[in-house]
């Protein structure tokens, strides 16, 4: 227990002297401990907090309460490291850097744990879940726009980079509900046919099982011969932005991935609507259209979304990778903070996504379990 | 009201249905009863074109329906299945009104033929109508099924295994209220079952169907007495058939004057139940009285068994 308290208030920060632009080399940072952080009473202020939470945590089973806990020793951290940068940053040297190091993210992870543990034991419907998602959303961006942290060298990164931020922020969004957009409008019918007409439905799922297990770096490279050939030579088509590299062969790769679980989940659904219910519909004299637009596409509607749901959480981790091929998106500053072993600049562009994809898995299970209801 | 003629459905090589010609009495109620392959199910789907015949011709109000488009044909001809095949994403109410809103009912129109459907089958209004199918019991699900298919007063009511998914009880129940609708309605009925008590029960005229051809179409009582074949003589059941017998006829045709002791019958009792009444009051005789509660005679254990002898 005491080497657990003793990782958990480790909140060390590492100041760190980055001269970006001049030498790509970084200064090794120095790792401080908590005390050394933060003026003694900040310091006594996070300790405490962390140290209560994680007694009664261990103290008490009520789900609420130990929610409440984690939210304060969370609070405590964000607060504490935000302070820890404001103290330590020298006011006469620019490229001063302060990052939280592994105690805050090893506190980070535990506090995450408890909230998470206490959540599932709430048991909390669709709606609660959303309404958690939308306070959980608003805190991280009040404690953002407050300023709060603004002496970290994430925000310092992001400062630097704000505008080509939220152009890559924009790419990236393009990319992943672009290509699951496409996905849908091609694969959803894709699906209708492979269930109605049976000689097409293996092939189908053969073909575009074959295209999942291409690896992603791969099939960018297989579809830069093509989109580079087809810029080429068909007219119009440099003009809307086909190119060999760059968006393009970005965005088709996402589109053939995300096909094979938008048909199959289809299939799937509309399979698993009952016989009988299927029977009753055609001897009601419902035709075929009305048959599937009002019976089979509603009762296989969860699956479909659960399909939507995959591609989606799948699209958004995917699209970093196109930042390799010039796709642009938050893979963007991931690959230069790789390159430059600059572990801010890889958190400004692996952060955004993770919570990304958190947030739309979120949403859509909420989306999916509310439009199950009913059809038990 | 139904006319088949030279109906065949041929999957493969194997005549399903083979050759079957039928006429269907309007306002009867007709069972076509079978074992698991018989050509039952698959002769009931030939008449709204679930199955397409191979060969042959189906009449339904002298109109040939294979020259009907088969939506509509369907949408005239009332539909029930075993698991009353309910649609578990809409409410009782909008499961019932299918066809009415499919034929473009005006909405108050629809909304009170609703309303009276779910009076007819027991169903208050209030409280269910705006519930789910997966929310009612199996007998309230069966009930809606039922409902749902006469919704547009077709005059044609396909049912197949309709009461396959009750339990004994609560079908027998669900037998009788079918029995007492169809009467009040007057809507025919085709019936599919593989339970000869059901069909004995409930059927005006019984089919039956064995390997694809129909091997006897006669009323229950003609059935019982003279069964065209062994296997028909089989599926009666040879114990059971003198009980099947008392099913039919009510306490009343056995009336004899005289005077008897204990609890009276009513005269509409079923020689079947009247028959047990005795058996079990460990009594000869019972008097019985008819509906207003006026002696008629009495009933002897004699005068039942003579009603359960094979007519000559």
């Amino acid at each position: 227990m005491t080497t657990l308290a003793d990782a958990e208030m480790g909140g060390t920060a590492t100041p760190r002297f980055d001269r970006l632009g001049v030498v790509i080399a970084i200064a090794a940072g120095t790792g401080l401990r908590l005390f050394d952080a933060l003026p003694t009473m900040g310091a006594v202020a996070v300790a405490a907090a962390l140290v209560a939470a994680l007694v009664a945590a261990m103290a008490s089973r009520r789900p609420l309460f130990r929610l409440a806990l984690g939210a304060l020793a969370l609070a405590a951290l964000a607060l504490g490291a935000g302070a820890a940068g404001a103290h330590l940053t020298p006011t006469d040297n620019p490229y001063a850097r302060i990052a939280p190091a592994s105690g805050f993210w090893l506190g980070l992870f535990a506090t995450a744990m408890l909230m998470t543990d206490a959540m599932v034991r709430l048991k909390l419907g669709p709606l609660g879940r959303l309404v958690a998602l939308v306070i959980t959303a608003a805190l991280v961006a009040a404690l953002l726009a407050s300023g709060a942290w603004s002496h970290l060298s994430l925000i310092a990164e992001y400062r630097n980079r704000a505008d080509v931020f939220w152009r890559e922020a924009e790419s990236h969004l393009l990319l992943a509900a672009g290509s699951l957009a496409a996905a849908a409008i091609i694969g959803l019918p894709l699906g209708v046919l492979a269930y109605q007409v049976r000689a097409v439905r293996d092939p189908l799922i053969n073909i575009l099982n074959i295209i999942q297990t291409i690896p992603s770096m791969a099939l960018f490279g297989i579809l830069i011969a093509p989109l580079g050939w087809v810029a080429a030579h068909v007219p119009g088509a440099h003009a809307i932005g086909i190119r060999g590299i760059g968006m393009a062969p970005a965005f088709v790769a996402l589109f053939l991935y995300s096909l094979l679980p938008m048909m199959a989940n289809t299939v799937v659904g509309l399979s698993g609507v009952s016989r009988a219910v299927v029977d009753a519909a055609r001897g009601m004299g419902l035709t075929g259209r009305q048959r599937l637009m009002q019976v089979e596409i509603p009762l296989a509607l969860p699956v479909i979304l659960a399909g939507i749901r995959i591609v989606l959480v799948q699209n958004i981790g995917l699209a970093t990778v196109a930042a390799l091929i010039g796709g642009g998106g938050f893979g963007v500053f991931l690959f230069q903070g790789l390159g430059q072993t600059a572990t801010d600049l890889i958190l400004l562009g692996a952060l955004p996504p993770v919570a990304l994809a958190f947030a739309a898995a979120v949403l859509l299970d909420a989306v999916i379990e509310i439009s199950a209801r009913g059809k038990a | 009201m139904i006319e088949l003629s030279h109906l065949t459905k041929v999957y493969g090589d194997v005549a399903v249905v083979h050759d079957v010609n039928m006429h269907v009495e309007a306002g009867t109620i007709t069972v076509i009863v079978g074992t698991s392959g018989s050509g039952k199910s698959t002769l009931l789907r030939m008449v709204n074109r679930l199955v397409e015949p191979t060969k042959g011709r189906v009449l339904v109000e002298g109109r040939d329906v294979l020259k009907m488009p088969a939506h509509e044909l369907r949408r005239s001809i009332g539909y029930a299945i075993q698991s009353h095949g309910l649609f578990p994403h809409w409410t009782v109410a909008r499961n019932i009104a299918t066809v009415p809103m499919l034929l473009g009912w005006d909405r108050k129109k629809v909304a009170a033929r609703v309303e009276e459907l779910m009076e007819l089958f027991q169903l208050d209004h209030v409280q269910f109508a705006d519930r789910y199918p997966h929310e009612l019991s199996g007998g309230q699900q069966q009930r809606v099924g039922v409902a749902r298919a006469m919704a547009a007063k077709p005059t044609l009511l396909l049912m197949d295994e309709p009461f396959g998914a009750l339990d004994p009880i609560i079908r027998g129940k669900a037998q009788a209220d079918l029995k007492a609708i169809q009467r009040r309605t007057g809507t025919t009925i085709l019936l599919v079952t593989h339970d000869m008590d059901e069909a004995i029960h409930l059927g005006d005229r019984i089919a039956v169907m064995n390997g694809g051809d129909l091997k006897q179409y006669a009323p229950a009582a003609d059935i019982l007495a003279r069964p065209a074949d062994a296997f028909v003589d089989d599926l009666i059941g040879p114990a059971d058939r003198p009980f099947h017998y008392l099913t039919l006829g009510t306490v009343r045709t056995a009336v004899e004057p005289g005077e008897a002791d204990g609890a009276p019958l009513a005269a509409d009792t079923s020689l079947y139940e009247g028959l047990g009444a005795l058996l079990w009051s460990g009594r000869r005789t019972a008097p019985v009285v008819d509906a207003s509660g006026a002696a008629l005679g009495r009933v002897s254990l004699g005068g039942i068994a003579d009603k359960a002898a094979r007519p000559r």
